[in-house]
């Protein structure tokens, strides 16, 4: 820690408002620089002499005066908000990026359902196979070995990957 | 002596044709021989095989798609109530893959993309199902018997009242396994088979067969079925938030049962199942502003606009639009009958 900012933290080290570490490197540094020393006998002088200062209530009119600031700021505080916006739309970054949040907001929505039709299409007949198979089986002389053929490679065309089926002309 | 050996040779002519006789009719009985009871008692011991049997055997599937037809080797492990291990062999696309069901949940190892996917058992050991009730909705016949793999088995045919769909069954006699199964259409085309080309029965197969241990590292995704069955209409609109189409029968004899509100990710849809008392049909209702049209499979002309068309070898699957709702109807029967479940459905006011 350099000399400026052990400094800096002198007052806080009256206070005892320092972690130990840094308490133990002002303490350090003090036995080694003059300035720094001289500093903090001036900053404890400062702080006897206000400890030693009585203690004074304010006087009442100092709430009623706050009160009234507090009321008068408030409605210019929402004036304000709206004013930041209006501002924000000045800027063209700001009024581009909040147009294409809108219209993504609109559009999510329609190319989800054209993207959710067209898979459904895609995946539709394998589940429609898949699940007929499975109901299949309650006919006592379905062949289930085939059964299980159907059902598996429906299976891999619900995972992405089709069979690539064989078979040889008649 | 010489009129004498030619008696001889006769003889010995009728005596063979004699003792052939009862093997050449048992092979070749005639449809109805062996019908009525006989057909319930085979219908019976299929429904109750797997409760009674575990068996570890190779299977050899051919689905048919258009003009092309797949063949699948799978290594087919049961163990009794519902455990259930599917290794596929081949062909390359499937080598590999691993299905353990435990009766109470499937998991899928797929090891190229070294994936674990986890979801509902599709084993069902439910006896709600009696021969009974199956001979009331199908006409069932024993047409003979066969060996299958060195197995005497008896050939069973189901025919629904509507002859949409035809099932053949050869049915193990001493167990109740079906080794072998054709499935045709009203005109006789082949439309799904599947045999054993190797099977051995035990009296327990070991559980550790059926418990699934996770490979290190395999990524894990979860698919199980949404939401539970409602029969009630007009609550299954309410949920799905628009007039949902469900008569009470299509194409005659298929009924409602059930409808759920099926998501998936991006995707909902309303899921309406049908039964014949055996063979089931999937409906799925889903409004055209929520799913664009699938443009996948072939094009189909139907009355009431575009339509889509999808052979996936056992199942059939058609796609339309109408009234601002995709519908999509899945089954194993021919194209031309669930095209005309679709027309039937067009007419119905939601």
């Amino acid at each position: 820690m350099g000399h400026a900012r052990l400094e800096r933290q002198l007052s806080a080290y009256i206070d005892n408002e320092l972690t130990a570490d840094d308490t133990q490197q002002v303490r350090a540094h003090l036995e080694t620089c003059v300035g720094c020393r001289e500093e903090l006998q001036r900053l404890e002088h400062v702080k006897r002499l206000l400890g030693s200062l009585p203690e004074r209530a304010p006087v009442p009119q100092v709430f009623e005066e706050l009160r009234q600031q507090i009321i008068s700021q408030a409605p210019r505080e929402s004036g304000s908000v709206l004013e930041a916006i209006s501002n924000a739309f000045r800027r063209p970054a700001l009024a581009f990026a909040a147009a294409a949040i809108v219209v993504l907001l609109i559009a999510f929505p329609l190319v989800k359902g054209r993207i959710d039709r067209l898979r459904a299409a895609e995946v539709g007949p394998d589940v429609f196979v898949r699940e007929h198979a499975l109901s299949a089986v309650a006919d006592p002389f379905a062949d289930r070995a085939y059964v299980g053929l159907l059902v598996t490679d429906a299976n891999l065309a619900l995972i992405g990957e089709p069979r690539s089926r064989g078979g040889s002309l008649r | 002596m010489r009129v004498s050996s030619t008696a001889l040779a006769l003889v010995w002519c009728a005596a063979i044709l004699a003792a052939a006789m009862p093997v050449w009719g048992q092979r070749t009985s005639k449809p109805g021989l062996l019908a009525g009871a006989n057909a319930a008692s085979v219908i019976q011991s299929v429904l109750s095989a797997p409760t009674l049997v575990d068996y570890e055997g190779t299977k050899i599937v051919t689905a048919v798609r258009g003009e092309q037809a797949e063949t699948v080797t799978i290594l087919e492990s049961y163990k009794r109530f519902g455990k259930l291990r599917l290794e596929f062999l081949s062909p390359e696309s499937t080598s590999g893959r691993l299905i353990v069901d435990d009766g109470a949940s499937s998991w899928h190892y797929e090891p190229s993309l070294h994936v674990v996917i986890r979801g509902p058992s599709f084993v069902t050991t439910s006896t709600r199902t009696d021969a009974e009730a199956i001979l009331k909705r199908y006409d069932a016949r024993v047409l003979g018997s066969e060996q299958v793999i060195g197995r005497q088995t008896l050939v069973l045919e189901l025919l629904p009242k509507t002859r949409r769909l035809t099932r053949r069954l050869w049915v193990d006699q001493a167990t109740g396994v079906v080794l072998r199964t054709e499935e045709r259409s009203q005109s006789g085309e082949l439309l799904f088979s599947s045999f054993f080309s190797r099977i051995s029965y035990s009296l327990n197969l070991p559980s550790a067969l059926f418990r699934f241990h996770l490979p290190a590292g395999a990524k894990i995704f979860t698919f199980y079925l949404s939401g539970d069955p409602i029969q009630d209409l007009q609550e299954l609109s309410r949920q799905a938030k628009f007039a949902v189409k469900a008569p009470g029968t299509l194409g005659g004899v298929y009924t409602f049962q059930s409808g759920t509100i099926a998501r998936h990710g991006a995707l909902m849809a309303v899921s309406l199942l049908y039964s014949d008392g055996v063979n089931i049909v999937s409906l799925y209702e889903t409004p055209s502003s929520k799913m664009a049209f699938p443009a996948l499979g072939t094009s189909l002309v139907m009355r009431s606009g575009r339509g889509r068309w999808l052979d996936l070898g056992y199942f059939r699957v058609v796609i339309w639009e109408s009234g601002g709702i995709s519908f999509a109807i899945l089954g194993t029967l021919p194209a031309e009958s669930l095209v005309a479940m679709a027309e039937e459905l067009n007419a119905v006011k939601p």
